[in-house]
């Protein structure tokens, strides 16, 4: 049996699902670790799309694309592991409520 | 016969140069942190670094009247370019005679390596003309600041770090679904072939949507500000005055490259409607904001906001004019902010930053001098003569009535207005008491040659450009 | 939608099996604990404290670094698929890339990164 074609539509919403789970992680979650973690998934989902509407157009770029934002996600990551880890040297609990030092 | 497979030619490289510059000089930077010995540590830091800024800004000028291209189109060099390139690194430069505090003494090698690859960042995205480049420039400035504003070792610098990298990713993320989007509109990276308006609508109007979103971030525009002053209050003094200039400078450069060249001009119009509210918003929101501020970073950074809502309203409509006048003003603004940070880093003390509003009380008496320099910054902050901020923001107001925004032009003025306002508060109590605190302070205080040099040449700039408002003419045809 | 149609037996066999082995033993089989039997599984050491329990942040910061190297690893792999066509040119590229990491290494260990103190 071969594989049926996946219309390209059902991608982008897929991807588009994965953007408000992330959209949705960054609003509700208080954890900074959780909350980076949606982060990372609002990248995928547009490296998601990027490598469908590559895949539609029969050009590379997206490819490329998706590289360089895995890598940038990746620095964003480890960055934000370490700002996590500064700011809550002494804390006991890591929480983004905490974080009220400041106020708007 | 094995060929070299170059993509890159030489105009590749000349295009590329500045940003080469500053992209080599952080591993000199961290190795001569590594190899020099501790007490000439700090100083070799921060001459190579200042001299890796005066060596890209040289190499950036050599580039005026040579448009060529770089990373099959993805970077432009140019007029456009270079006028944000150099604004980036002015930047960079006058914030390096802050630096007295940055972080410890053994982090500074490590902070001005990454306030070279923040500059970088803005450098790459002042040429970017296609998705990818906009977003390493933009990553590359976004991920060095984060690092950057933990250094200070204050528990409130780190949670405004903390809070700036996950508001920011947030808003990076965001940004990067409008560009897949963009990408799926049209099938090519490329900026100028989203303006043949050949592909899908509907992805257009949302990728584009998405990205103004990111960006009205980036640039703290009005309902997406409320990050800037606690971040600003938080991070290191030259790192805040850093972020005022050069973050600002790279994303109006994307900003303004989106708006004239990546839009069909059939949709462009309607498309850009939410970014002048936004800027009439800020104008207002900004000022308004100013007004309950009792600390002077806090302060700078609604006023910053409010700043760049009148670069963009320049931009509105989208004419030759207003992209000149808002380069115009962006250069001012650099310049008035500067130096206003730069007297912010006079008064700071070893304990603590001059930037309580309480500690300028009765200035004009105690330091005539930096009092005198911070009403002219602060009337030029203000919109008033004889400063460039009055020259610029009348230019401003001549092109958006020109272009048909007549009500830009009116929130403009009623935004000055507000201003006004709270930056006389601040020039009458420079002057108005004679309060008698610390003759100590007085004698302790060391000569700050640099520091001064810094304010003097923001005041002389300020001041002359008030007089020549030189906008460059041959920029518009570069942006395409 | 005929494709789908092995996917959904596959996933009701799943979930049949699974609920089977979870609900048939507690159904079928005799119970007679004692104290030996209700222990933690037969062989390993009692477990001190919490899984939850906090890490020390040496962990975060190996896991930092190995974040980053990682990733950089990943980069090798385009350049090694195509390292034939892009001969002398891709060879320098990589070569550039491995010096910039060379000297961010560099920079790790002569500041303490990679200590476990």
């Amino acid at each position: 049996m071969s594989p049926m074609p996946v219309d390209v539509l059902n991608y982008v919403l897929l991807s588009a699902v994965m953007f408000f789970i992330g959209v949705g992680g960054v609003i509700l979650r208080r954890n900074p670790l959780i909350v980076l973690m949606a982060i990372e998934l609002m990248f995928n989902a547009a490296n998601l799309a990027l490598i469908a509407f590559s895949r539609v157009y029969e050009n590379n770029a997206g490819h490329i694309f998706a590289f360089l934002v895995i890598t940038v996600a990746a620095a964003e990551a480890a960055i934000g592991l370490a700002i996590v880890v500064v700011v809550f040297r002494r804390a006991k609990h890591v929480d983004v409520d905490d974080v009220a030092g400041l106020h708007g | 016969m094995p060929t070299l497979i170059a993509p890159f030619g030489n105009a590749d490289w000349l295009a590329l140069a500045p940003v080469l510059v500053v992209a080599v000089a952080p591993l000199v930077v961290l190795l001569a942190d590594l190899l020099v010995p501790r007490a000439l540590r700090r100083t070799s830091a921060l001459a190579l670094t200042a001299l890796a800024l005066i060596v890209a800004g040289i190499v950036s000028l050599q580039g005026w009247g040579h448009p060529f291209s770089a990373f099959g189109g993805g970077f432009q060099a140019g007029g456009f370019t270079i006028v944000f390139q150099e604004v980036a690194l002015l930047g960079a430069l006058l914030s390096l005679p802050l630096a007295g505090r940055l972080g410890r003494d053994d982090q500074t090698g490590g902070g001005l390596a990454l306030l070279l690859w923040s500059t970088c960042g803005a450098l790459l995205m002042a040429g970017a003309s296609n998705l990818l480049t906009i977003f390493l420039g933009l990553e590359l400035l976004s991920l060095a600041l984060y690092c950057l504003c933990a250094l200070a070792a204050a528990p409130s610098a780190r949670e405004a770090a903390l809070k700036y990298l996950i508001l920011s990713s947030t808003a990076s993320g965001f940004m990067l679904y409008g560009m897949a989007l963009l990408f799926g509109a049209t099938g090519s990276a490329q900026l100028a072939a989203l303006a043949t308006g050949s592909g899908s609508h509907v992805l257009l109007a949302l990728g584009s949507g998405l990205f103004l979103v990111g960006f009205a971030f980036k640039l703290s525009l009005v309902p997406f500000h409320v990050w800037t002053p606690d971040v600003y209050e938080g991070a290191p003094l030259p790192i805040t005055a850093f972020m005022s200039v050069v973050t600002k400078a790279g994303a109006l450069a994307v900003l303004a490259r989106f708006a004239y060249a990546a839009l069909p001009q059939a949709d462009a119009q309607a498309l850009l409607i939410p970014i002048w509210v936004i800027a009439a918003l800020s104008m207002i929101g900004g000022n308004v904001g100013a007004l309950a501020q009792t600390d002077m970073k806090r302060l700078l950074a609604y006023s910053g906001i409010a700043q760049v809502g009148y670069v963009v309203a320049a931009l509105a409509g989208t004419t030759p004019l207003g992209l000149r006048y808002a380069m115009f003003y962006l250069v001012a603004y650099a310049f008035m902010n500067l130096g206003a940070f730069g007297i912010v880093g006079l008064l700071s003390r070893d304990h603590e930053e001059g930037s309580r509003l309480t500690a300028y009380a009765g200035l004009g008496h105690r330091r005539p001098f930096a009092a005198a320099a911070m009403t002219f910054f602060l009337l030029a902050l203000a919109g008033l003569p004889p400063t460039a901020g009055f020259t610029g923001k009348l230019l401003i107001l001549a092109s958006s009535v020109d272009a048909g925004y007549g009500w830009l032009a009116g929130v403009l003025i009623a935004g000055t207005a507000i201003s006004i306002y709270v930056y006389a508060k601040i020039i009458y109590a420079m002057y108005a008491r004679r309060t008698g605190t610390a003759p100590e302070a007085q004698a302790a205080r060391r000569p700050e040659p640099l520091r001064w040099l810094g304010v003097g040449i923001c005041a002389v700039a300020v001041f002359v450009m008030a007089f020549y408002p030189l906008a460059p003419s041959d920029v518009l045809p570069q942006v395409k | 939608m005929s494709p789908y149609v092995p996917v959904a037996i596959f996933l009701g066999v799943a979930v049949a099996a699974a609920t089977a082995f979870v609900l048939v033993p507690g159904l079928v089989a005799r119970r007679k604990p004692n104290a030996t039997k209700s222990e933690a599984y037969e062989c390993g050491v009692e477990p001190t404290s919490d899984v939850g329990g906090r890490f020390p942040v040496r962990f975060y910061l190996i896991a930092m670094l190995f974040v980053i190297f990682d990733v950089e690893a990943a980069s090798f792999y385009p350049w090694a698929v195509q390292m034939r066509a892009l001969r002398v040119y891709g060879l320098l590229e990589m070569a550039a890339f491995v010096v910039v990491l060379g000297i961010g290494y560099a920079y790790v260990w002569r500041k303490g990164g990679f200590q476990w103190r």
